[in-house]
């Protein structure tokens, strides 16, 4: 059973279509990468489905319920959630509160005005735990816009994850990161997201062929490829367009 | 009727043109920089205080140049010493530090010139009427003033499309990062285009402070008026900046001429209403009396209809 | 605990503080100064913790003030019977319907956005009041009277001391109401939103709803401190609810900082004294008030709080006396500065034959006392500017965190 599928997806800005009939399933549990090229349009997908850009045409079911120009923060609510590119946290709350205020509404809050924050012990444990498993709860006093690159990128995945979503998008989670920053990022990836669905954009192909069991190639927009990673090895046309000298290294090293 | 819509007309055009003088200004100095100058016409009113001191001393002529220069350059160091630092802090800052200028310029003004209406005259060689229509004159100085707002405006037009530096102004309208990636000075375009800003709204103050009196609370009367013609336009659209310009000349002059008002449209429609209605205030409003609330009402209908403006492609 | 302890001295202080400035005009400056921070704390909720730049926040103060004389009068006319210590709760109220309507379309963008179009209804509404005379009173203003509703544990509020207590009162308890406010899911997400508000939107919250949620809380605190201006000055004009006003709180909130709960108090109570000593000095004081505004957005971003919290790591690193020195050393040439500047101000403005400082007569039509006059403030200057560098970094090594105990890195 998919749990998100992507039918006939279009998107243009002006004239110029960046995502041409995208379709695409993928099944509960999945950890799926997207790659492709620069330019290829696979940070638009992301926000097609998470609900940033609205669509031009085609539709985004996700649990079989209709999500495309929905506002993010519904999506979000669904039980989808994602990071960012480009570091996006709330740079002058604290670390901890940077994470409490991303397990919110997951934990029933909406916009309460008649709870205190202070005396929400489950929410607080919650938040600890959090921490921990980010490997922040040294860091949880200093504001967030504070933090060195590499705790920037773990609290970004932090926020992500916080509210137990089914299933999470990580754009470029290690991009810009040291080798072993890299490595470690990866290990709580895969801790932190086990049994969930992870579809992920990634540019370093040790990682994407090491964590994902479905890989779909975006080139111009459009699919030319999604399937196991041994199959995309081998696919001629991946090959020719892109991957080509990316796995040749890869076999190399 | 006929003359009154002429006469209506053409004052509206004067303070149309004028309103788009300062509007210019800012629309450049925001595209540019972002920042909305809360304090842009306080620098009308300096234009206007300058060029009263020197043509005490040197006559109206040469203040026509020479105070829009001196407020222009007086704008170019606010900038390079004031919002500059102040930059770094983000555009609420910025705005909040244009709103302390502007506090500032009024009270400075008052201390240097007094709270007093100042005697700033038109020059005598513009002082006749240059037509009469039914037995109504039109005075040779306001016709002067659209000559300078035109002229003005095509000079900006030729600028910003004919020469390099309106090229790369526009270009950093558009796309501030590659212009300064290209390795264009952008902090001393943003100096100078501070510079001409706040220069033409001088220049507006030199022009207007004969016609709409000279006196400290000028900046206040006009400040807010400016910028909501800028939200009216588009934030960053010149085109949008003139139509808007225009439009609230226009309507704020019409508003002002007409006769007519809710007593007439109650009339019109056949419904009478008591004296002591508790919403009398309403039933006896007329145009000219709600004038002055007009453009406010435009600009809140704008932001909630269409909160890029008229023209505008971005919201911020 | 701390948190306790401070309520309880802010308690005392709000009850002791007419007891030891007893004066007809000590008592009236806390009833301003008790309107001001509740103002400045719900426009606070707005700047400082919402992200949402207002200039057009005196509508809710002025609307809510003038509801609560509509009240006042009700009470006279005995269409209504209720205590006049309720008199705040019903401006807070209508602060609060005003903030309903107007917010369910201003708060949709935060940013300039929101800043044109609370500037927009600002106008709109001042400019308004002056035509919908019923309500407004147009120029002259809406006049009550507090004394005629039934007395409250024998009091009726003849007396100034008597509605300071009120006010210190409803102060304490909007101040508890808005501090809570930021303890709760709605308050921590509108920092979140001023922060981030993409971001807010991705992990579930509408950024608007919450904006919203802020900014009609702060419309209601605003009616009351508007409710309570009513019942201190028994009158509403036009000036309560036009620019000025609006600008006044924000230099108020600014100047305190923005980024602390304390903040708007701070700048509250600073601004009141300046408005109500200063100007008994000099009429230039919106001058120095000008210059004081632009100056902090310059220097002190985060306000004079900013400034004092700034101390707060020399402070747990022990080295807080380090600073003494530095700080006695540049105050001297800097005051010396600022006073010469003042008296140079001064004394160009002033009309009288001479003009006396500490004793000395100096005349204002002479070069000498300009020349000595400017001389010494530019030595002052210079001398500042050389004290600069020692006390940059004497705060360097306040703020260094010693490696080694006794070794300076």
């Amino acid at each position: 059973m998919s749990i998100l599928q992507l039918q006939g997806l279009h998107k243009q800005f002006g004239n110029t279509p960046i995502i041409r009939d995208v379709s695409l399933k993928i099944a509960a549990g999945e950890k799926h990468a997207i790659i492709g090229p620069n330019g290829a349009g696979k940070s638009t997908l992301f926000h097609l489905i998470t609900g940033r850009h609205t669509v031009s045409s085609g539709s985004i079911l996700f649990k079989g319920q209709p999500i495309h120009n929905r506002p993010p923060y519904e999506i979000a609510r669904l039980g989808l959630a994602r990071s960012f590119q480009v570091t996006n946290i709330f740079p002058l709350l604290s670390v901890f509160e940077n994470i409490r205020c991303a397990l919110l509404w997951s934990q029933g809050y909406k916009y309460s005005f008649w709870h205190l924050l202070g005396k929400a012990k489950a929410l607080n444990t919650r938040t600890e735990e959090l921490l921990v498993e980010i490997g922040l709860q040294e860091r949880r006093n200093l504001p967030a816009g504070e933090l060195a690159y590499a705790e920037q990128r773990a609290l970004e995945l932090g926020i992500a994850i916080a509210s137990g979503a089914e299933m999470i998008l990580l754009d470029e989670p290690v991009a810009g990161m040291s080798h072993s920053e890299a490595k470690n990022a990866v290990e709580l990836i895969n801790r932190v997201t086990a049994g969930k669905t992870l579809v992920m954009v990634e540019h370093d192909m040790n990682i994407v062929f090491d964590m994902a069991d479905k890989i779909t190639v975006l080139v111009y927009g459009e699919i030319i490829a999604s399937d196991v990673p041994s199959k995309i090895r081998g696919n001629a046309k991946v090959q020719e367009a892109y991957l080509g000298e990316v796995v040749e290294e890869h076999s190399h090293a | 009727m006929i003359e009154v819509l002429i006469f209506a007309t053409l004052n509206g055009l004067v303070t149309g043109l004028l309103l788009f003088m300062l509007a210019s200004g800012l629309t450049l100095i925001f595209s540019m920089m972002g920042v909305l100058n809360f304090a842009h016409a306080s620098f009308y009113m300096l234009g206007a205080y300058f060029a009263y001191s020197i043509s005490l001393y040197l006559g109206f002529w040469p203040a026509l140049i020479v105070a829009p220069v001196l407020v222009g350059l007086l704008g170019a160091l606010i900038e390079r010493y004031g919002l500059r630092r102040v930059h770094k802090s983000g555009h609420v800052a910025e705005l909040i530090f244009t709103f302390g200028l502007a506090f500032l310029i009024e009270e400075a003004v008052q201390f240097f010139w007094g709270r007093a209406t100042k005697d700033y005259r038109s020059p005598d060689l513009l002082d006749f009427p240059l037509f009469t229509l039914f037995g109504q004159n039109f005075p040779a100085y306001k016709a002067f003033m659209i000559f300078i707002s035109i002229a003005i405006f095509i000079g900006l037009y030729f600028v910003l499309t004919r020469t390099r530096i309106g090229i790369i102004i526009q270009a950093a309208i558009t796309h501030p990062h590659t212009v300064a990636n290209l390795g264009h000075n952008v902090p001393l375009i943003f100096m100078a285009v501070f510079g001409v800003g706040t220069g033409l709204a001088g220049l507006a103050g030199v022009i207007a402070g004969p016609v709409l009196t000279t006196f400290p609370g000028m900046a206040m009367v006009l400040g807010s008026i400016v910028f909501v013609i800028v939200v009216i336009g588009g934030l960053g659209s010149l085109a949008g900046a003139l139509v808007a310009s225009l439009l609230i000349g226009l309507l704020q002059s019409y508003a002002i001429a007409s006769d007519v008002g809710m007593p007439d449209l109650l009339a019109w429609l056949g419904i009478s209403f008591e004296r002591d209605h508790p919403l009398n205030d309403i039933w006896r409003l007329t145009l000219p009396q709600v004038a002055p609330i007009l453009p406010y009402l435009l600009l809140v209908l704008v932001l909630i209809f269409r909160p890029s403006g008229l023209f505008g492609k971005r919201e911020s | 605990m701390l948190k306790y302890v401070s309520w309880a001295l802010f308690a005392v202080a709000l009850i002791v503080l007419p007891q030891i400035f007893t004066s007809i005009l000590s008592v009236s400056i806390l009833n301003q100064m008790c309107i001001a921070i509740v103002f400045a704390l719900s426009y606070n909720m707005l700047l400082g913790q919402g992200g949402m730049l207002s200039f057009g926040h005196a509508v809710y103060f002025g609307l809510g003030g003038f509801m609560a004389v509509h009240a006042l009068l009700a009470i006279e006319n005995e269409q209504m019977m209720f205590s006049v210590t309720l008199i705040p709760l019903v401006g807070g109220l209508f602060g609060l319907c005003a903030a309903l309507f107007i917010g369910s379309f201003s708060t949709h963008k935060a940013g300039t956005v929101f800043a044109m179009i609370s500037l927009g209804v600002g106008e709109l509404i001042a400019a308004s009041s002056l035509i919908l005379v019923s309500f407004f009173g147009g120029e002259a203003g809406v006049s009550g009277d507090r004394t005629y509703g039934p007395p409250f544990l024998g009091f009726d509020f003849a007396q100034n001391i008597e509605v300071y207590y009120l006010a210190a009162a409803w102060l304490f308890l909007a101040t508890v109401c808005m501090y809570l406010f930021t303890q709760t899911p709605a308050g921590r997400m509108a920092n979140a939103v001023r922060d981030n508000p993409e971001r807010a939107e991705f992990i579930g919250y509408s950024a608007r709803r919450v904006r919203f949620i802020s900014f009609i809380f702060s419309g209601f605190f605003a009616g009351i401190a508007g409710g309570l201006f009513a019942l201190n000055y028994e009158i509403l004009t036009e000036q309560n609810l036009n620019a000025v006003t609006s600008g006044n709180v924000l230099l108020m909130a600014y100047i305190g900082g923005l980024g602390f709960f304390i903040g708007p108090i701070v700048g509250a109570i600073v601004l009141t004294l300046i408005n109500s000593v200063l100007s008994n000095y000099t009429d230039l004081w919106l001058l120095y008030l000008g210059l004081m505004f632009v100056l902090t957005v310059m220097f002190l971003p985060r306000g004079l709080t900013g400034f004092l919290m700034m101390h707060r790591t020399p402070w747990h690193l022990g080295k807080l006396h380090l600073l003494a020195k530095p700080y006695a050393v540049t105050a001297v040439p800097g005051s010396i500065f600022v006073f010469s500047m003042v008296c140079i101000v001064e004394m160009s403005h002033s009309n009288e034959p001479t003009f006396n400082v500490f004793g000395f007569a100096l005349d204002p039509s002479s070069f000498l006392s300009w020349g000595a006059l400017i001389i010494i403030a530019c030595l002052a200057f210079i001398a500042l500017r050389r004290t600069l560098p020692s006390l940059r970094d004497a705060w360097d090594t306040a703020n260094a965190i010693d490696t080694k105990p006794g070794v300076r890195p």
